[in-house]
């Protein structure tokens, strides 16, 4: 499957999904007009990709200094793509990377966790 | 020489300006890249001022929720009403500071039909205690968009958490326009 690549805006995040690799990364600032759009095509892709995976190591990184209440709930759907990925037997790792001052990413990133349970969650305060 | 009347009326907005220790506004129309550009004035004029980084955070997450409200929700629309990308909608955003405390101030106007249904839903969240703030945050984000969002139904929510005060708002009738209201909206930081 072709890998996804998406460069950063002031607003959007650059989205690094190397397929091949199995490593996937969403770093930057997330507050684009439209996140239901700027994300769909990116989870769809990311769902059609994990459809293909059987007992797969997949890592994802996520490095967001900020986003939106809109962008916030993209992120959710894509959380709920990765547990369903793990549960048909792939081994998902997820790195959260949060500013080490800011307490609402770490919140957040706390309840992604609680939520999926499946997935390897591991915190970096930075 | 008299100085031209629109000198004395920037002077005397200027005063008013520094007398309520403006650090940012804007009136106008706002578009995603309008947004954007302000973003990147706030955020560094925040950095300069020396304000802490978790303050800093909140203070820019509540301006661009204003901000895309704006954008999102004014009555005073240059695009047409049924398109839902690159919209441009007229409202004004200040942040004002005072002793370290800053207040965030968004105005713009709005049917008034959704007047009623905006003032629904904020007295609900003026009577809610900080838990059940953020207890309703988590449930919002679980749950499907409410109708006629065009975000997750996550923005008043996302400001009254980082609102030290529960969230101020004001609907005032516009002459001329029966059918539209100003609505201002108050987050204290």
């Amino acid at each position: 499957m072709e890998n996804l690549y998406i460069a950063a805006t002031p607003s959007s995040p650059e989205v690094n999904f190397d397929f091949a690799q199995h490593r996937l990364s969403v770093r930057g600032e997330s507050y684009p007009e439209n996140a239901a759009a700027f994300y769909g095509d990116i989870i769809k892709s990311l769902r059609d990709y994990l459809a293909l995976c059987t007992d797969t190591s997949i890592t994802m990184d996520i490095a967001l200094a900020y986003f939106n209440s809109s962008s916030t709930k993209m992120l959710f759907n894509i959380f709920e793509a990765l547990n369903d990925a793990q549960r048909a037997g792939n081994k998902i790792t997820v790195n959260w990377y949060h500013d080490e001052e800011d307490d609402t990413m770490l919140e957040f990133g706390q309840e992604l966790s609680d939520d999926f349970t499946d997935i390897t969650f591991i915190n970096h305060a930075v | 020489m008299t100085t031209p009347l629109f000198v004395n009326d920037q002077l005397a907005f200027c005063e008013i300006a520094r007398k309520h220790h403006v650090i940012f506004y804007y009136v106008g129309y706002f578009s995603q890249n309008i947004v954007a550009a302000m973003a990147d004035a706030v955020k560094l004029k925040l950095e300069v001022s020396g304000v802490n980084g978790p303050t800093r955070r909140k203070l820019f997450s509540s301006f661009v929720e204003m901000a895309q409200n704006i954008i999102h929700y004014s009555a005073d629309a240059l695009t047409p009403a049924e398109q839902a990308n690159n919209e441009i909608r007229h409202g004004s955003v200040c942040i004002s500071e005072n002793e370290g405390q800053y207040s965030l101030l968004c105005a713009n106007p709005i049917s008034t039909q959704v007047a009623e249904d905006l003032r629904q839903r904020l007295e609900t969240l003026r009577g809610m205690t900080m838990d059940e703030i953020k207890q309703a945050y988590k449930e919002s984000l679980r749950a499907d968009p409410l109708e006629g969002s065009k975000g997750a139904g996550l923005g008043f929510l996302t400001m009254a958490r980082d609102s030290r005060e529960p969230l101020e708002f004001e609907f005032w009738p516009m002459e001329q326009q029966p059918d539209v209201a100003m609505f201002y909206l108050k987050a204290s930081i």
